[in-house]
């Protein structure tokens, strides 16, 4: 079985860091995993993707052209990703900076502020990356809470460990998504 | 009772044979870097740089650990020496057209790392080994091969004053320009030489010396004649002097 | 994520920084470097860990002084490497060519991307011919290593050291954009092979002993003859030692895909599709592009009908396969110009359309 998901968004969102925290834990969970991204000319501002692509037999292609799960976190990877979710496969959107709307009748949409919700309950839009991985591990099920902590644990790296503690309440967050009142 | 005025220096290789043309001046040059090493007692200690050009047979003669490099890449390559053996005493052997005209990114940037490295190089206006062309060190209204009818600005732009340049950087430790037309003059550019490995033994930076030498082959010139253009031609160009040494107030 | 550890535990890493550590734990002492993207974390990380391990770097003024400083630290006996990527690689060309003749053991880790000229940043295979047919003057052969997996990046790094050491030959790391950028978990276990004497050449100073002369001026005909022969010698023990390849379901195969690389993950799983179509697909996957394995690509002429080569560029790979097999069996091409390898499904529907 191989799963593969695109995370996407503007740079500066964090996409990356949210693809490697994923990767990460598949790798915890015993997983052949690779993250590859979409790399380049753009540090900030411009549009940043990645692939994570997670198996129990070894990982062939790593730059993926389809996903079974997509979180995009703006409207410009909403628009550029949507065709390219598996049928049957899920679309998570970031309804702060994209507009609701349903163009394919055979994937799910997942609709969040997941930015405004950063903001509101965790005072910073920059948690708004690991939030949506909380929502992704709920949808998904394919990796718990409690790896994606470990994971986010073995990412931060030791300078910025006083963001951890907000990190797994973003995760948390996320994952109460369906919950929590909008 | 005979007194030893002159004697080869030991670490000359046995039966070593210049094969220098009859009055170049890069046979003194060597003779007087050979000196420096037996006086300051660290031959065995040394690792020779080599570059491309009649300079490139120096290790025919020293009996040093040696390293040729490609051409203008000497002062890279001994940045590589030095860097992997800081204990080592590393020098470079280059004429103009190696250090200032294909290599002079690695010459600069060599003394702006203010690497604790060594360079001789020798100026005698001309690519020497390839016969005679244009160099960077080409004077205004000199002949050569490829400026036929003299250096002039419309072709060709001006000389590099290389001791000037080097002077500039602030990893430089030591910079002068010496000349082997005379005598007093030998005197002073082995003093200058000494002065170069000093400074780097020392571990206070790049030391270097620009030598203004003769090609008397592709200057159809005389032995005589050729240190005469020494003096009339080119020190008027090349002034010769200190332009930079730290140790000194 | 920079990691710097020796460790059993398996840590998810990028194929550049993968790279750059292994060349760490391999014993690497000098590490000389330009930036170019897609391999600019290699200097990254070594401009940090070399200087806390006192160790040398130098952020060089050009790729052209890199490895000429590469080039002078080798020369002592001590490990060290630089690397770049395709375009700047050709500026280290006349170096290797130097080194190939000097016998020092450069290890340069090459990085491709697109090309010719600046080209793109994007992964490519362009570089094959530059690796492994040189763009130095005069005859002369690179070790050259192509790894496939971020775990291989490692392993094979350790390797060019060691080759490098063992052949006194220039070796190349031959990765691309994707295996750079991409990241894998990979474990990283000590260097595994044993350190080679190099007192009998290395630059030390002449202590007790006469000068050494490391250099690639013969100015006789006769030396350069002999010298060349002797090096063509080293050359042929290199292909009987060290060639390495992987073989997957070659026996018994109509079609064997041959590719090397990154490729070669999407040829795998290509051959997969195939196989489960019916169709007899084998893969071929050669390690060591210099030593290339041409015997058993020759071998395997006999009983397979038809070779198929996959490879991101215009087809370079595809003449050394062809060279093998020597017109025995067609050897057909599926290549993409540049940017990360084709599908599995596009490679295998290019394929059945071949056949």
């Amino acid at each position: 079985m191989e799963k593969d998901f695109i995370i996407a968004g503007f740079g500066g969102q964090g996409v990356l860091l949210a693809g490697e925290v994923l990767a990460n834990g598949f790798m915890l969970d015993d997983k052949n995993v690779t993250w590859y991204p979409s790399y380049g000319a753009e540090m900030r501002g411009g549009t940043v993707n990645c692939s994570i692509a997670m198996a129990d037999e070894e990982v062939s292609a790593v730059q993926k052209s389809d996903a079974d799960f997509i979180i995009v976190l703006n409207q410009a990877s909403f628009d550029k990703f949507t065709s390219m979710v598996k049928k049957g496969g899920t679309i998570i959107v970031n309804t702060s900076l994209a507009i609701e709307k349903r163009i394919r009748n055979d994937i799910n949409y997942i609709f969040y502020p997941i930015t405004k919700m950063a903001e509101e309950k965790l005072q910073n839009i920059k948690m708004a990356n690991i939030l949506s991985l909380g929502i992704l591990s709920k949808v998904s099920g394919l990796i718990s809470l409690e790896t994606l902590e470990k994971a986010l644990n073995n990412v931060i790296p030791p300078h910025r460990r006083n963001l951890i503690p907000k990190n797994l309440e973003a995760l948390k967050l996320g994952y109460e998504y369906d919950l929590l009142k909008v | 009772m005979a007194t030893q005025v002159f004697k080869i220096p030991e670490i000359y290789r046995k039966n070593a044979k210049y094969t220098f043309c009859p009055g170049c001046d890069h046979g003194v040059a060597v003779r007087l870097v050979a000196e420096v090493l037996e006086e300051m007692k660290c031959a065995e200690n040394t690792i020779a740089v080599c570059s491309i050009g009649c300079s490139v047979t120096l290790y025919d003669f020293l009996n040093l650990d040696s390293l040729e490099a490609p051409h203008g890449r000497a002062l890279a390559e001994a940045t590589g020496v030095k860097r992997a053996k800081p204990d080592k005493i590393v020098f470079t052997y280059q004429g103009d057209g190696d250090f200032a005209s294909i290599g002079l990114a690695e010459s600069m940037h060599a003394a702006l790392r203010g690497e604790n490295l060594t360079a001789i190089c020798i100026n005698n206006t001309t690519y020497g080994m390839t016969g005679g062309q244009l160099g960077p060190t080409t004077i205004l209204g000199q002949v050569t091969t490829t400026s036929p009818t003299g250096r002039n600005l419309e072709y060709y732009g001006y000389p590099i004053k290389i001791a000037e340049h080097i002077a500039l950087c602030d990893g430089t430790a030591f910079s002068a320009r010496v000349s082997l037309d005379t005598v007093p003059n030998i005197r002073k550019a082995k003093q200058a030489i000494k002065k170069a490995f000093e400074v780097q033994a020392k571990g206070l930076g790049f030391g270097f010396v620009e030598i203004l030498s003769t090609c008397p082959t592709n200057w159809r010139m005389s032995p005589d004649k050729a240190h005469d253009r020494v003096r009339e031609e080119m020190m008027p160009v090349f002034k010769p002097g200190v332009y930079k040494d730290i140790t000194e107030g | 994520m920079a990691v710097d550890c020796l460790t059993d535990k398996k840590v998810l890493i990028k194929g550049n920084y993968a790279i750059a550590n292994a060349a760490v734990l391999a014993g690497c002492q000098c590490y000389f470097g330009y930036p170019i993207t897609p391999q600019s974390e290699i200097g990254e990380f070594m401009s940090g860990k070399m200087q806390e391990l006192g160790r040398a770097y130098v952020s060089a003024e050009s790729e052209l002084a890199a490895i000429n400083m590469t080039i002078g630290a080798c020369a002592t006996g001590v490990k060290a490497m630089s690397s770049s990527s395709s375009c700047a690689v050709s500026l280290m060309q006349e170096a290797l060519s130097y080194a190939t003749s000097d016998q020092l053991p450069v290890v340069l880790v090459s990085v491709m991307r697109g090309g010719p000229g600046l080209g793109n940043i994007y992964p490519s295979q362009g570089d094959y011919f530059q690796a492994t047919k040189g763009g130095g003057n005069g005859d002369y052969k690179l070790i050259v290593l192509a790894p496939s997996t971020v775990q291989e990046c490692v392993d094979l790094t350790y390797k060019a050291f060691y080759l490098a050491q063992k052949y006194r030959n220039p070796t190349v790391l031959l990765a691309d954009g994707l295996l750079g950028q991409m990241m894998e978990p990979v474990t990283f276990k000590p260097y595994p092979y044993p350190e080679i004497d190099n007192s009998d050449w290395a630059l030390d100073g002449a202590k007790e002993r006469d000068g050494r002369i490391i250099r690639s001026y013969a100015p006789l005909a006769d030396n350069q003859c002999v010298f060349l022969e002797r090096l063509y010698n080293k050359y042929k023990l290199i292909e009987e030692n060290e060639t390495e390849w992987e073989e997957k379901d070659t026996q018994g195969a109509d079609i064997v895909l041959v590719s090397f690389g990154s490729t070669s993950r999407n040829v795998k799983t290509a051959a997969k599709i195939l196989r489960l179509k019916g169709i007899k697909a084998g893969i071929l996957r050669p390690v060591t592009l210099f030593p290339f394995p041409s015997k058993r690509l020759q071998e395997l002429s006999n009983t397979v009908k038809k070779f198929v080569v996959v490879e991101v560029n215009m087809g370079q790979m595809v003449y050394d396969v062809k060279l093998a097999v020597n017109g025995k069996v067609p050897v057909e091409l599926v290549h993409k110009p540049v940017g990360a390898p084709p599908s599995p499904e596009e490679i295998a529907k290019r394929i059945e359309e071949l056949l």
